[in-house]
């Protein structure tokens, strides 16, 4: 029964890893790229799984989420600059996955637009409302394991298996490094995306973890974000298949979507735009919680979807404000594939601020007890602390250089 | 410095919790009594947007008055436990703290689900 409860929280992640943030970077990555940068993603995933792992166990071993420690550790005033970056990005991410969800439901029905916005708006304010947390976890989850449409379609479209494998040593790109330079800093954004550290750690406190459960953290982290790159493979090897020769830029989720019903046909097609409206919607109300736990943790406010909507009651305003902020922006008509990309090229700036607290209590013994980082966790925890900052520091002159990405 | 500074020092920016468990605000900063040459002595920790100003400058200042300026006086002897988190010996209200979400309550509850 354990091992069963396990193997479900795993395919939730695996489902749950892939956000608009990784469909566009990893597709527009191999269109430009080819398979030359999915050395990037595994540099990623490692990343997201170590810094998802320890802050798991803090949650577990202390009941303490990310926005807490960031306010214990770096005081009141560098915390409140770290939350207000980490909402502003956080809300661009919504308003892109939610104008995401909009586009799936246009490419599936046929309706218009801007009624879908309103559509998705209202049934993710429901969804939200009115099931649980292990629920929403498992229907997005799952829903969003129909993605694995692109690792057939990634073998379907027989790739250069040997190009495919020299892709996975890291390399420099000589011809264009600037624009080789910005995707793998987009790759590295897109798997690390601050939203999902603040989502895992208040999950482990939704879920009421305890260090019991911290196999089943390690777990998840591990072999769920692990399996959840697999599909970052699979978008970059169909990208770089199927689009590269051809030389398209995939720049909407239609295109993206493409990549599944060229080698596969309509069946494809429409697995490949359940998958995308799953994996989407549930990095809507991921990014929506972790919204709301930012701000309620900051300010020592009552929080948790396991505490009911009135047990809560300005959590609950807060996610209901955060949404409609978010109708808001994507009721302006902004392209949400654009506004993605604007969001991960910030949201990496925003991550040595929400790493370097949780890198600090998982050392801290007087909370920590024995379950204080190893030397392994440590040393990967630095090293990708060091990565973080140097990608953090290039990332906005490089968005500037290459025009978005526009080369 | 007495012990009780250093664990005072300890909890500041951390998580209260009222006797029943409820998180009803932070440790915003505390009252420290005492003269120089004198044990520095803890006697209260205070909490609410009204104590943010002299936390953070100009962004504080500004910050306490989106948040309404309220402050709350706890005395260091309705500290329970300190942990992870500060646990204090009564129910938030009869501190004041938690006010927000105890008016924001019944505006929510007309909703139907709310319990869920």
């Amino acid at each position: 029964m354990k091992i069963f409860q396990i193997a479900l929280g795993i395919l939730a992640a695996i489902g749950g890893f892939v956000d608009i943030g990784d469909l566009v970077f990893n597709m527009a990555a191999g269109a430009a790229f080819g398979y030359q940068l999915l050395w990037v993603v595994v540099i990623g995933v490692v990343g997201i799984a170590v810094y998802s792992e320890m802050c798991g166990r803090v949650a577990a071993v202390s009941g303490k989420a990310v926005f807490d420690t960031v306010r214990e550790r770096v005081g009141f005033k560098a915390g409140l600059v770290t939350l207000i970056a980490a909402q502003v990005v956080n809300l661009m991410t919504l308003a892109a996955e939610v104008g995401g969800v909009a586009i799936c439901m246009r490419l599936l029905s046929g309706l218009p637009y801007r009624w879908l916005i309103l559509v998705a708006i209202v049934a993710l304010g429901i969804v939200v409302w009115v099931v649980s947390f292990d629920w929403i976890e498992r229907i997005f989850g799952y829903g969003g394991l129909c993605l694995l449409v692109f690792a057939v379609a990634a073998v379907k479209l027989h790739p250069d298996w040997g190009a495919v494998a020299h892709g996975f040593v890291p390399h420099l790109n000589t011809e264009d490094s600037l624009l080789y330079v910005y995707f793998a800093v987009g790759l590295l954004g897109a798997a690390m995306t601050p939203y999902e550290v603040y989502f895992y750690s208040s999950g482990g406190v939704e879920e009421r973890w305890t260090p019991k459960d911290l196999g089943l953290n390690k777990a998840n982290a591990m072999i769920g974000y692990g399996l959840g790159g697999f599909l970052s493979f699979a978008l970059m090897i169909v990208g770089g298949t199927l689009f590269l020769a051809q030389g398209i830029e995939p720049e909407t989720l239609g295109t993206i979507a493409l990549g599944a019903q060229v080698p596969l046909g309509e069946i494809g097609l429409l697995l490949a735009l359940v998958g995308i409206l799953f994996a989407v919607g549930g990095a809507s109300i991921d990014t929506l919680f972790a919204g709301a736990y930012n701000l309620a943790q900051f300010l020592g406010w009552e929080w948790g979807r396991y505490r009911t909507n009135a047990g809560a009651p300005r959590f609950t305003v807060t996610w209901m404000v955060i949404l409609v902020l978010a109708l808001g922006i994507v009721m302006t008509g902004v392209d949400p594939v654009q506004l993605t990309e604007y969001a991960v090229i910030f949201s990496v700036v925003a991550l040595p601020l929400t790493y370097l607290p949780i890198l600090l209590v998982a050392n801290d013994r007087s909370y920590m007890g024995r379950y204080v980082n190893g030397r392994l966790a440590n040393t990967l925890g630095i090293v990708y602390f060091v990565i973080i900052l140097a990608v953090a520091l290039t990332a906005i002159p490089l968005m500037i250089l290459t025009n978005v990405g526009q080369g | 410095m007495s012990e009780e500074l250093d664990i005072a020092l300890a909890i500041l920016d951390h998580q209260l919790l009222d006797v029943e468990g409820r998180r009803c605000g932070n440790v915003d900063d505390l009252a420290i009594e005492g003269g120089p040459g004198e044990d520095a002595r803890v006697i209260a920790i205070l909490s609410g947007p009204g104590v943010w100003r002299n936390r953070g400058r100009l962004l504080g200042r500004f910050a306490g008055w989106v948040g309404g300026g309220g402050r709350v006086r706890v005395p260091w002897e309705e500290v329970a436990e300190v942990e992870s988190h500060v646990r204090l010996r009564r129910k938030a209200s009869e501190y004041g703290l938690g006010r927000g979400d105890d008016r924001l309550r019944p505006w929510i509850e007309r909703i139907p689900g709310a319990n869920r």
